[in-house]
């Protein structure tokens, strides 16, 4: 006669035998998978010669009594076994391809889609803020007179500011019309054409071209290249892109400016950039001031990018100045406005950390394709 | 402007070092550049020498010819600090006493102003002198702001010219011929050999100062060698005046010669100053040893100085800054920068006495700005300004540009931007005989012209992304191009390359005509104008390999085979193919048809389709085959295309076998076999008749 527990002993060493043997079975190549299973199972679950059935012999040599409980231990282990190869078995089905599978680790076959240039998205997105904060966006002629470049802009011929901006002449002047399809239909203060001299060195000439055909209210944004005789660097080329805003009304402020900078440096360059006014000088604004942003590396701290300031200025902007109206016809002491000049290259260098200008006149594919679609 | 902390402390007593004063200063008008440790050395007799001494680099604004000197940037600090600016007067002690000069009208020599209009104010005086070094002090104070020392003559007019701001100048008294100072324009081709050594051919529209026969210096820019003051001199005359800026500029323009006295002068100087500089000088030629002054100066003026009076009101003040500035803060910036101001009983509004070292306050606004800059611009509030009225339209090319770039950005282009001046040689091919724009002043030779075709700086950026290892090149740029009669708005692209399946599975295919084609067709649809082509052969592109665009009737643009040579001549490899397109949007859109597009109602009854391929000519058009089949066929055609065309076996030499697709449809019914039968009996006549062609 067995006793139950030499039985259950037993048992308990074929459930460690099982676990093992199904490890054993787990790490074989996958190829060879299906055979080490089907072994399994004869060996454990196979009618005759199956461990389990060689287990359940042993019932006939209990006494009564313990043949149930022995039977339900038994019949425990069974289950286990089957259901742990049932397992291997789905799990084994599921991983097989189809003959026809594909590898999905090739490259995948990628659509042309052209990359936008940096600075066409940053101009767009100064567009979209003035065009929310309820602006008219403008472009205007690159080739100007000397007029509406300097003149009118209260910077009379030998004004010792026209030094600040080293101005690219034409070596003949060149008598067309400048393209405006905004222009009036009825433009009574527009100065007849004018030979054309030079490249515009500032978008501010727009101003002027925009006053002469409308009356006040003014609320624009002009965009485009503008031109000096500044050599390549790191941080100059000949030729680079701005931003002018201009709006006039009655009781415009300097205050207003600030509110209107502070939202564009904000949508700019994340909620909370902080803006700072210093004092400065521009011919065609009074009073004038350049505008700095809280460093957007360091947040104000001081870093290399700020020169270890936590300033980096961004614009110059100003009160347009009473002698600019006068040129235009408009009444000084029943408008005011205020106009500022932004550099587009400027901030798209802070934007995406560009630490050489040049690069955005190259248009080498490996830099234009780091820019979104 | 290189100011001494050392110096400005003779004018002000303030606390602060030179790096919290160049902060404060900053944010109030004068922007520090920099600043350096200044050489220790010797201070003036009774001054004690300042640890952490420093030179001050203020960036100095074109306005603010008041700021070109030590005084002047001193009386900044004293304004931003609430201090009393102590300035040289007869008075002080030491070495800031200015000397008190009888004026006569003759002294031991005479003054004419000949020129009054460029020289209004001419201060001279007349002293004995034993010229050697100046005192270690003074030497100190010029090497520290970049002035050498040269003798204590000299010195002196560079020191007042430093602490003033007032340009001075010093000539041998006994090589000024008849003991006259004439100030006149030069006389034509006169020449005048100066400090430096060089001798200027001067012109009519220059001023000179003359002795009784020649030109002794060059007003307010510089001396002349032959009147200089030499080790030996004895005698000497100082000069002190006021020139006229735009003169001064003009003549320091022409020469190329800058000096420090034409930098202050062009700028516009105090003319009141002129006095107080001789004064200056005078004292210290005594307070040196240098010398005695003979106590008289001769103060020529042809045209008085009258001070500016500028109104301002308190409420314009506040109206224009959008800010609260208290009424006795108004008066204490006014008063601290040297302005007379003088309220109305109500303290609202002011008449505003402009100093005369202030040339550049000559409005409201003017003064505005400096209540403003001195209370704090970090005061303003950050307000909006109100809306009149909705915006008027945004200029029409910048949605129409948009779409156009949307377009090409889907057909896989990226966009370029280039410089608008290019050299003249890549300029050349486009210039269709029409010389293009010349700069008269241009960087360099690679940036002469402006463009006359936004195809240049393409295909230069082509070029650089080919030599640095790029087979597949798609890239457009929408910019102007220029031409004697305007600008215009241009989309240029070039595309080398692969044109399609550059992937491990294989179809890779290189660019072709058709594919540019197909671009330039996909811009018509994105701006709504349908785009022909018909034959044109410039010659910067390959001919048989290139079309015209045409809208209407107006020829918009080019597409086609760049011509291997002007590829060659940028750089691109002779064997690379680039097609190339270029656009006049301007033109284009000026032929778009009016009103916005409508939608057509999708159809109520089948179509039918019918595939018929036929023996024709090689050297017939695809456009004549089609024109001829809608010619032949009824209304019902509603569309027709190729959809192959072959050559090879089966087909005689001479021709091609071409099959179209021809989609029947009617509005109001289901077509018939019959009714298609009947249209494809008649379609096929036309061609036979009309084309000699067989159906296959
Ligand atoms: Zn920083």
């Amino acid at each position: 006669m067995s006793s139950l527990d030499e039985l259950t002993a037993l048992i308990s060493s074929y459930q460690q035998a099982f676990t093992e043997a199904l490890a054993a079975a787990d790490g074989t190549p996958a190829s060879a998978r299906q055979a080490a299973i089907d072994a399994l199972k004869v060996a454990w679950t196979g009618r005759k010669s199956g461990k389990i059935a060689d287990l359940m012999a042993h019932l006939p040599s209990l006494p009564p009594a313990d043949r149930k409980a022995f039977g339900q231990q038994v019949n425990a282990l069974k289950t286990a076994v089957e259901t742990a190869l049932a397992d291997r078995e789905a799990r084994l089905a599921a991983s097989r391809r189809p003959a026809d599978a594909v590898d999905i680790t090739l490259p995948g076959r990628a659509p042309a889609i052209g990359h936008r240039h940096p600075l066409s998205l940053v101009r767009e997105e100064v567009q979209t803020i003035f065009t929310r904060l309820g602006y008219q966006v403008l472009e205007g002629p690159e080739i100007e007179d000397d007029y509406h470049n300097f003149e009118a802009l209260n910077m009379p011929e030998s004004h010792p500011a026209r030094d600040m901006q080293d101005t690219l002449y034409l070596a003949r002047a060149v008598q067309a019309a400048p393209v405006t399809p905004w222009a009036a239909a009825e433009a009574p203060r527009a100065r007849g054409p004018q030979p054309l001299t030079l490249l515009r060195t500032h978008t501010s000439a727009m101003q002027i071209r925009y006053m002469e055909q409308h009356d006040p209210p003014v609320r624009l944004v002009a965009i485009g290249p503008v031109y000096r005789r500044d050599n390549l660097d790191l941080t100059h080329t000949p030729m680079f892109h701005q931003c002018e805003g201009l709006v006039v009304g009655k009781g415009i402020t300097l205050a207003h400016l600030k509110g209107t900078l502070l939202a564009m440096a904000e949508a700019l360059f994340g909620a909370g950039t902080q803006v700072r006014f210093r004092p400065s000088f521009f011919p065609y604004t009074e009073p004038s001031a350049e505008v700095d942003v809280a460093c957007i590396r360091c947040k104000g701290t001081g870093c290399p990018v700020c020169k270890h300031t936590g300033w980096l200025e961004i614009l110059g902007s100003g009160m347009v100045h009473p002698a600019v109206f006068e040129a235009v016809g408009y009444d000084p002491s029943e408008v005011t406005g205020f106009a500022f000049g932004m550099g587009i290259e400027r901030v798209a260098m802070l934007k995406w950390d560009v630490g050489d200008i040049r690069l955005f006149y190259e248009n080498d594919l490996r830099f234009l394709e780091q820019f979104s679609v | 402007m290189k100011v001494l902390y050392s110096w400005l402390r003779d004018f002000v007593d303030v606390t602060d070092g030179p790096a919290e004063i160049g902060r404060r200063l900053s944010l109030r008008g004068l922007a520090l550049e920099g600043i350096e440790p200044a050489p220790a050395g010797e201070e003036p007799p009774g001054r004690t020498p300042i640890d952490g001494d420093a030179v001050l680099d203020f960036d100095v604004t074109a306005n603010r010819p008041d700021c070109m000197s030590v005084v002047g940037i001193a009386r900044e600090i004293a304004t931003v600090y609430r201090l009393p600016l102590r300035l040289p007067a007869p008075d002080a002690p030491g070495h800031l006493r200015t000397g008190a000069l009888t004026p006569v009208d003759q002294a031991t020599f005479r003054v004419t102003l000949e020129a009054p209009a460029l020289c209004p104010r001419y201060v001279g005086a007349a002293a004995t002198v034993a010229v050697g070094p100046s005192p270690g002090w003074m030497q100190r104070r010029l090497t520290a702001l970049g002035v050498r020392p040269i003798s204590n003559i000299v010195d002196i007019t560079n020191y007042v010219l430093l602490e003033l701001g007032q340009p001075m100048h010093a000539f041998d008294h006994t090589r000024l011929a008849g003991n006259a100072i004439v100030v006149r324009a030069a006389r034509p081709g006169e020449t005048l050999t100066t400090l430096d050594g060089k001798s200027r051919a001067l012109t009519p529209s220059m001023l000179v100062i003359a002795d009784a026969a020649n030109a002794a210096a060059i007003g307010g820019v510089m001396g002349g060698l032959e009147s200089e003051v030499r080790p030996d001199t004895t005698r000497i005359v100082f000069e002190s005046a006021w020139f006229a800026p735009g003169s001064v500029r003009a003549t320091s323009k022409a020469l190329g010669l800058r000096s420090e006295a034409s930098m202050r002068f062009e700028r516009g100087l105090d003319q009141t100053g002129a006095g107080r500089g001789m004064a200056r000088a005078c004292a210290l030629v005594e307070f040196l040893g240098a010398g005695s002054v003979d106590g008289t100066m001769v103060d020529a003026v042809a045209r008085p100085f009258s001070p500016r009076v500028v109104p301002l009101t308190h409420a314009h003040v506040e109206g224009l800054l959008g800010m609260p500035v208290p009424v006795p803060e108004v008066e204490r910036i006014l008063d601290a920068l040297g302005f007379t101001a003088t309220a109305d009983a109500a303290r609202a509004s002011w008449q505003v006495r402009v100093p005369g070292w202030r040339p550049d306050i000559a409005r409201p606004e003017d003064l505005i700005e400096e209540v403003g800059r001195h209370h704090g611009f970090e005061h303003l509030p950050a307000t909006f300004p109100p809306v009149f009225q909705a915006p008027p339209p945004s200029d029409p090319r910048i949605a129409r540009d948009a779409a156009a770039r949307r377009g090409m950005l889907a057909l896989g282009f990226s966009e370029a931007i280039s410089f608008a001046f290019i050299d003249a040689a890549a300029a050349a091919p486009f210039s269709a005989g029409e010389p293009p724009i010349a700069l008269a002043n241009p960087l360099s030779e690679t940036f002469a012209v402006m463009r006359p075709s936004v195809l240049a700086g393409v295909i230069d950026a082509v070029s650089h992304n080919r030599r640095h290892g790029r087979r597949d090149v798609r890239l457009f740029e929408i910019a102007t191009a220029f031409a004697a009669r305007g600008e215009r708005r241009s989309l240029a692209a070039a595309w080398t390359g692969a044109a399609a399946g550059d992937h491990w599975s294989g179809g890779r295919r290189d660019v072709d005509f058709f594919d540019v084609k197909g671009v330039v067709e996909h811009v018509g649809t994105a701006l709504g104008v349908p785009l022909a082509f018909t034959l044109v052969e410039p010659d910067y592109l390959v001919a048989g390999r290139a079309a015209a665009v045409v809208a209407g009737t107006r020829q918009v643009g080019v597409c086609g085979l760049l011509a291997p040579a002007l590829a060659d001549a940028r750089g691109i490899p002779r064997a690379d193919d680039v097609y190339v397109l270029e656009l006049d949007l301007d033109a284009i859109t000026a032929t778009a048809p009016p009103g916005a597009t409508r939608v057509v109602p999708l159809p109520r009854f089948p179509a039918v389709v019918r595939d018929v391929s036929l023996l024709v000519d090689d050297t017939l058009s695809g456009a004549t085959v089609r024109d001829t089949i809608q010619r032949a066929a009824p209304a019902t055609l509603v569309s027709l295309r190729e959809f192959d065309r072959y050559q090879g076996r089966g087909v005689p030499a001479g021709k091609v076998s071409v099959s179209l697709r021809l989609t029947f449809r009617a509005d109001d019914r289901t077509l018939t076999d019959d009714e298609v039968g009947a249209a494809m009996t008649a379609v096929l006549a036309a061609t036979r008749s009309a084309l000699g062609a067989e159906q296959r």
